[in-house]
């Protein structure tokens, strides 16, 4: 039988193909066990210090003899410098921690900003990474975040990644953070992660959050020794958001400002919002409804320095009680929700702006905007005396 | 005995290819077809303006490093125009016939010459690409010297192929850059990347003008298609597709360019050459999908291997013609010491990559070869096309190619014969005509 040229040519190309297929997965597969045996992947990484001196605690995982199984556990190493302590990381755990897959990075409350910038330069921990707060110690959280993920075999640290979807905070990433903070607004935000304590341990916590960091030994440190007074965590909640400016922490932003600047931030969507309803005369107590969609643009005026926060929102609401008003009359219940629900997003926008400017930073990105389609007029402004307006279109689905 | 032939015997003696009787069938000295001509261009127009020149734009203009890509790719568009319109002109002589017969024997050799040493200098800014893509982005430990071992046999095998053989290669590939652009292309769109931090642009047109300026060396990456001159089987659209080609290839580098300037247009500094498209975007689009490091890996791979390659055989060719032997694997292994002692003492070395290719002197001498070869190249065209005879047939003219060539003398029977210096297998000719059906 005779092969023709457009026949060997075919052949050529499947076979071509077939090569690339298997040099693109074979090495991940034909010699996992030799490879992935000698490798500590860290997880999460956590960020303490400064000037005088940087901790790193690593949540890291390692393959074990078991067939499918890995060991989960945290260390914490010192250094002068985050290079430093990057390679005592790899001294504590006897070879190269892999960075690369990094899913997450903890900042600790005195971790400096420009340790940031050299994590991303002189790291392999990615641009694109999620970043989170502590409320004070990376340390500590990076060791309660173990050890709840050990207790409920969670595989993965994307917890961040979810709320990025689904939960109503904003979140960054670390080319994100560094980059707002190099912005002209000079601000930048992280969600702060808290452990939820269990009630028959928490010793003076406050009700849910652990709230305060108490030094009561809840850190799984060097190596994950653990102590007998160590809480156990129930969960984790992310509701607060701490703002930086280029000297680090800033300070906090509580729940309602911090859910104004999830308006704002590109990345928010699916979240509840819940707002007291007025309808014929009544209130209609926590009407709660899922954002479907949201866009937001800054619209700024150079002439009289105002800006405008223009937001659509498409929001579905719940049943239960806004069924009850629709019965009544449709448009007008509509009506009322709608206003309902831009009342309590325009207040949540305005505590942003305004708790951000008592910290000294922009949130919202005010000054950007200023700064990206007249920056001439920065020269001149003052953010202080810009007037900012709220105008929120809400949409009910 | 010139590029408009064909052989019907051939002898083999030392590695030259001597041609005998002759052909006035243009079609069978073909080494590309339109539709590979149009594939090399898109590659040509993206493969290293994608990599290492965003990122040294990023860190010496900031934000407004877009626009001097755009620049600089708008000057190699107007040089992809003059090639192709020397394409157009010229269907059946080739490059170096062209110069021959207006410069004369010694002429066009001193002028390939130095068309040589652009192109290897061109080969050396595509191999560090290539080179430090898999260093700081593939391995975690690269050894340079070691390793650029195996992209030297890579290249002396397609330098010891024919023409053909690399534009049927990309034109394979093609669609795999294609896919991989795509996905990272929807990725940024669909993750809602924040273009406007491209704002405020020319907020310094003095330091823009004057670092874009440094940047000229990686100008004059169509210069490879010197070699389709003659040598492409063109057809009513080709030239039209070609060139709506070569400015969808820069669009697309300048899109890439432009999401790499609103990622760092804020921290130019953090730029660096182990950043690329899928280290910014991987977390954008959650964990479930797994690592998207494999797109930029493929669209490097092949794309920035593709152009060395391309550059690779075009020095080879030249320095085949300049010597006048057509000894493909002397040549390719002449070229590749070169290539391995350029790169492993100096080009790979940051400092001096960077005080080469990005000083004022390299960058004027650049830019006056990118613009001045295709010019050179079409004028020689013109006047060929003049001498020839307007509007005659394609076989007309051929013959009197023909007898130009005989007149020039037959000691280079290859570069001639053949001057892309590619042997021509008999089985080749009919794998063409089938594979095009």
């Amino acid at each position: 039988m005779k092969i023709t040229a457009q026949k060997k040519l075919l052949i050529y190309k499947i076979l071509l193909f077939l090569f690339a297929f298997v040099v693109a997965f074979m090495p991940t597969t034909a010699s996992r066990s030799k490879e992935v045996n000698s490798r500590v992947i860290v997880e999460i990484l956590g960020i303490d210090g400064g000037d005088d001196g940087v901790e790193i605690t690593a949540q890291y995982i390692m393959p074990t003899e078991t067939d499918g199984a890995t060991s989960k556990d945290a260390v914490t190493v010192e250094g002068a410098s985050l290079t430093e302590a990057v390679e005592n990381l790899n001294t504590a755990l006897g070879r190269r921690a892999e960075l690369g897959h990094c899913s997450l990075v903890v900042a600790g409350e005195d971790a400096a900003p420009e340790l940031f910038g050299t994590l991303m330069t002189a790291t392999d921990v990615t641009a694109d990474v999620h970043l989170c707060a502590a409320e004070k110690s990376a340390k500590e959280l990076v060791a309660d975040i173990t050890a709840f993920m050990k207790k409920t075999a969670a595989t993965d640290a994307d917890f961040i990644a979810y709320s990025a979807k689904r939960a109503h905070i904003a979140t960054n990433t670390l080319l994100g953070f560094l980059s707002d903070l190099g912005s002209y607004s000079q601000t930048s935000y992280l969600p702060i992660v808290q452990m939820l304590q269990g009630d028959e341990q928490s010793g003076g916590g406050s009700g849910g959050n652990s709230g305060n960091g108490s030094d009561g030994g809840s850190g799984e440190s060097e190596s994950g020794g653990g102590g007998g007074e160590k809480k156990e965590s129930d969960g984790m909640t992310v509701e607060q958001l701490a703002l930086y400016d280029r000297d680090g922490r800033a300070g906090v932003l509580p729940r309602q400002a911090a859910r104004g600047v999830a308006w704002v931030s590109a990345p928010v969507e699916k979240g509840i919002v819940v707002a007291d309803v007025n309808y014929d005369g009544e209130t209609v107590k926590a009407v709660s409804a899922r954002l479907l969609k949201k866009c937001a643009h800054i619209k700024i005026n150079h002439e009289d320095k105002s800006a405008t926060v223009k937001l659509k929102a498409t929001l579905e609401p719940n049943g239960d009680k806004f069924n009850v008003l629709d019965e009544k009359n449709a448009k007008a219940a509509s009506d009322a929700v709608r206003d309902g629900f831009a009342e309590v997003i325009k207040r949540e926008m305005s505590a942003a702006f305004e708790s951000g400017k008592a910290l000294g930073c922009d949130p919202l990105f005010i000054g950007r905007q200023f700064y990206r389609f007249a920056p001439e007029c920065c020269k001149s402004l003052d953010l202080n005396e810009a007037t900012v307006y709220f105008d929120v279109d809400v949409v009910i689905k | 005995m010139q590029t408009a032939t064909t052989t019907a015997s051939r002898t083999e003696a030392g590695g030259a290819v001597a041609q005998g009787a002759h052909s006035t069938n243009a079609v069978e000295t073909k080494q590309a077809t339109s539709r590979q001509l149009i594939s090399i261009v898109f590659i040509l127009a993206l493969a290293t303006k994608m990599f290492l020149l965003p990122i040294s734009l990023i860190q010496s203009i900031g934000r407004d490093a877009y626009i001097a890509l755009a620049i600089g790719g708008g000057i190699d568009l107007i040089t992809l125009g003059l090639l192709i319109a020397t394409i157009k002109l010229s269907p059946d002589v080739d490059f170096f016939e062209l110069l021959k017969r207006a410069f004369g024997k010694v002429g066009a050799k001193i002028f390939v010459a130095f068309v040589a040493l652009f192109l290897f200098f061109k080969l050396n800014i595509s191999t560090t690409e290539s080179l430090t893509f898999y260093s700081d982005n593939v391995f975690a430990d690269f050894d340079t010297s070691l390793m650029i071992i195996v992209l030297l046999i890579f290249l002396t095998a397609a330098a010891c192929h024919t023409l053909r053989a690399l534009s049927r290669l990309n034109e394979l590939l093609t669609p795999i850059i294609i896919l991989c652009l795509a996905l990272l292309a929807a990725i940024v769109v669909m993750t809602g990347f924040d273009l406007a931090n491209i704002l405020p642009a020319m907020r310094a047109p003095k330091s823009f003008a004057a670092d874009a300026a440094r940047h000229a060396a990686w100008l004059g990456d169509f210069t490879p298609l010197l070699l389709f001159i003659g040598r492409t089987r063109t057809k009513k659209h080709t030239a039209a597709f070609t060139a709506a080609s070569g400015v969808i290839g820069t669009a697309t580098a300048v899109f890439f360019s432009i999401v790499m300037c609103a990622a760092f247009g804020n921290v130019s500094v953090l730029a660096d050459t182990s950043t690329n498209l899928s280290s910014i975007l991987q977390y954008s689009i959650g964990n479930v999908y797994g690592r998207i490091d494999l797109f930029s890996s493929v669209l490097w791979s092949i794309s920035a291997f593709i152009e060395t390659a391309l550059f690779f055989y075009a020095t080879c060719r030249c320095v085949a013609f300049v010597i006048g032997k057509n000894s493909h694997m002397p040549i390719a292994v002449g070229v590749c010491v070169a290539l391995y002692f350029t790169q492993v003492y100096a080009m790979t070395d940051p400092t001096v990559f960077s005080l080469i290719v990005t000083s004022y002197a390299a960058s004027a001498i650049t830019l006056a070869f990118a613009v001045g070869i295709p010019t050179v190249a079409l004028v020689c065209a013109v006047i060929a096309h003049k001498k020839d005879g307007n509007g005659k047939p394609a076989s007309e003219t051929a013959d009197t190619a023909d007898t130009a060539a005989d007149a020039s003398g037959s000691e280079n029977a290859g570069d001639n014969e053949n001057a892309d210096g590619a042997p021509q297998r008999d089985g080749e000719l009919t794998a063409t005509t089938d594979a095009e059906g």
